[in-house]
């Protein structure tokens, strides 16, 4: 109970003639790191305005921190990175940075958080109206941190990033996740799921359709393989009486066969000295897994 | 504390640096000021009346500007570009937020007055007693009340457009309507009877009885306090119309 830092219990969210949130309840622990996923209009931005405070649950209940979303020491503890870029026109980038620090117990230090945003000296004589969309993003990311917070809720963070400031935001993320801070962010960038989260939150039609670890999610969906090269003259007939394997074919002299126990098929091969070399494991992908979860093509996603 | 003050600083700090309010509050009046009382002649006044006059309504033309421009776009740009969200999100409480951008808002007006009235004094020499001084000054600062409700009223439009657009018109509407421009009583009889309603009008005339060696008179606090009850009902009202959908 202690560390339970957020939860949601049975919450619906429905506007005029739709229903965006329906019936959604998990929790999240201290220091967990929470992907939350789902093709368009999933209700991902929905939910997590919801946890925010913006807007009110139409049924069910959302605390953190032990209290309501809108109470003044749950905002000092939590900070967000909307969709929307904000920035108050008329000030520059250090001016604002002082401001919103101003506002918080215990926020951190200026020199940290040029350090682990990657703005310049030069940025923070910028005023805010003038910066470039990925500065912008950069101030964004500044003003989400400036509070010190140890719940931070990202919706999308990355859109519109380049590769530098991707990867530099991971790796901040990455940092404040090893100092025990509880992360949750939504992206259509399924290997950002699979490379940063150890949970994965998959939303389709406003409701949760899995809820578990990247690896535990593409095992469940996917069937995994073993590949390997041998002599094409080479008969595979002693493999086929094995109960483990599911199915065995060749294509383009490499032989595939899918099995759930994989290791087990690995023996196999050394047993049966069938001249198998170049071996590889395929463990399924996440795409493949998140297609056949939410029945969308993985153009759409 | 800190976060109050750092966010009364900041607020100053951005109405300075706004353009808007730069030329249409400080350069404008007082142009208009030197034009009007060194360039054309108006021989038909009293001079030294006049000069202490026209002060008046540039002042208040200034700080009525500041009002409902300054205010009301910066509120719908605040909107418009999701900063008013982003300060919902941060553990400032509203009424710190809110009585900050009062309290920056009053201090950007003592400033305009303050740079005005010196402006007056310098060009035309004027004479008036410190009381005068001090009471018109104090006078211009509280009759923005009504303005300032204006300004939050334009606030609630959708787009910055529309609201740099309806709050200029309105604005030249009321001071030229109001005498600000040129006093009542060289205007049109209708011109005249319709300006007798307009609070612009009323906000002027207090300052200038100030300054004649009298007092606002009871219509002209009466009519400016209805104006800002009204004003500040309906504001209400639209903002919860707004909220409900
Ligand atoms: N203010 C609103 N009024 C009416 N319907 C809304 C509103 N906001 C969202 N919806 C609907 O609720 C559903 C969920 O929207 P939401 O923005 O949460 O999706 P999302 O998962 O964030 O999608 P995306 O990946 O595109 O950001 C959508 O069908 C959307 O049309
Ligand atoms: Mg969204």
């Amino acid at each position: 109970m202690m560390s339970e830092v957020l939860r949601l219990e049975n919450v619906t969210k429905s506007f005029k003639h739709k229903i965006a949130v329906n019936q959604v309840s998990f929790s999240i622990k201290k220091g967990e790191v929470t992907a939350i996923l789902g093709p368009n209009g999933a209700g991902k931005t929905t939910t997590i305005s919801m946890i925010l405070g913006l807007l009110k649950p139409t049924t069910g209940d959302i605390t953190l921190f032990n209290s309501q979303p809108q109470e003044l020491h749950v905002r000092q503890r939590i900070r967000t990175m909307l969709q929307q870029v904000s920035v108050m026109p008329g000030l520059n980038v250090n001016e604002i940075l002082m401001l919103i620090r101003s506002y918080y117990l215990e926020p951190l230090p200026l020199t940290d958080l040029i350090h682990l945003t990657g703005l310049t000296e030069q940025d923070l004589k910028t005023r805010t109206e003038k910066l470039s969309g990925g500065q912008k993003r950069r101030l964004n990311f500044a003003l989400a941190l400036a509070g010190n917070p140890e719940l931070m809720i990202f919706d999308e963070p990355t859109v519109g990033m380049d590769i530098t400031s991707r990867h530099h935001f991971w790796q901040t993320i990455n940092t404040f996740a090893n100092q025990g801070k509880t992360i949750i962010f939504s992206t259509h960038y399924l290997q950002e799921a699979n490379d940063n989260a150890q949970r994965i939150l998959l939303f389709k039609d406003g409701s949760i359709v899995a809820d578990s670890t990247p690896q535990q999610i593409k095992s469940r969906i996917s069937k995994k393989a073993v590949s390997f090269l041998t002599d094409p003259d080479t008969s595979l007939e002693i493999l086929y009486q094995h109960p483990e394997i599911e199915k065995i074919f060749r294509k383009n002299n490499r032989v595939y066969i899918y099995s759930d126990h994989t290791d087990r098929i690995l023996e196999l091969l050394f047993q049966t000295k069938i001249g198998a070399h170049d071996i590889q494991i395929e463990s399924g992908n996440l795409e493949e897994a998140f297609s056949q979860l939410t029945g969308e093509n993985k153009e759409v996603i | 504390m800190n976060a109050f003050r750092m966010q009364c600083k900041m607020e100053i700090k951005r109405v300075l640096r706004n353009r808007y309010f730069v030329f249409w509050s400080l350069m404008m009046p007082i142009l208009f000021y030197y034009i009007f009382t060194k360039v054309v002649n108006t021989d038909n006044l009293d001079p030294a009346t006049w000069k202490a006059h026209y002060l008046m309504s540039m002042t208040a033309f200034s700080v009525m500007g500041s009002s409902i421009m300054t205010l009301g776009i910066r509120m719908v740009q605040e909107r418009t570009q999701g900063w008013s969200t982003f300060i919902r999100l941060t553990p400032l409480p509203d009424p710190i937020y809110f009585s900050a951008q009062m309290v920056g808002q009053s201090i950007i007006h003592i400033l305009s007055i303050t740079i005005i009235f010196l402006a007056g004094a310098i060009i035309n020499k004027i004479s008036l007693t410190p009381l005068e001084w001090f009471l018109s000054g104090l006078w211009l600062l509280l009759g923005s009340l009504p303005f300032l409700s204006i300004g939050t009223l334009i606030g609630l439009m959708k787009k910055v457009e529309t609201a740099a657009g309806v709050s200029n018109v309105l604005y030249m509407v009321l001071a030229v309507c109001g005498g600000m421009w040129m006093p009542l009583e060289i205007m049109p009889k209708t011109m005249q009877s319709i300006g007798h309603w307009l609070p612009s009008y009323h906000f002027g005339s207090g300052a200038w009885e100030i300054v004649q060696g009298g007092m606002p008179s009871w219509k002209n606090i009466v009519i400016l306090f209805a104006y800002l009850v009204v004003l500040m009902i309906l504001s209400k009202y639209i903002r919860r119309k707004q909220e409900a959908v």
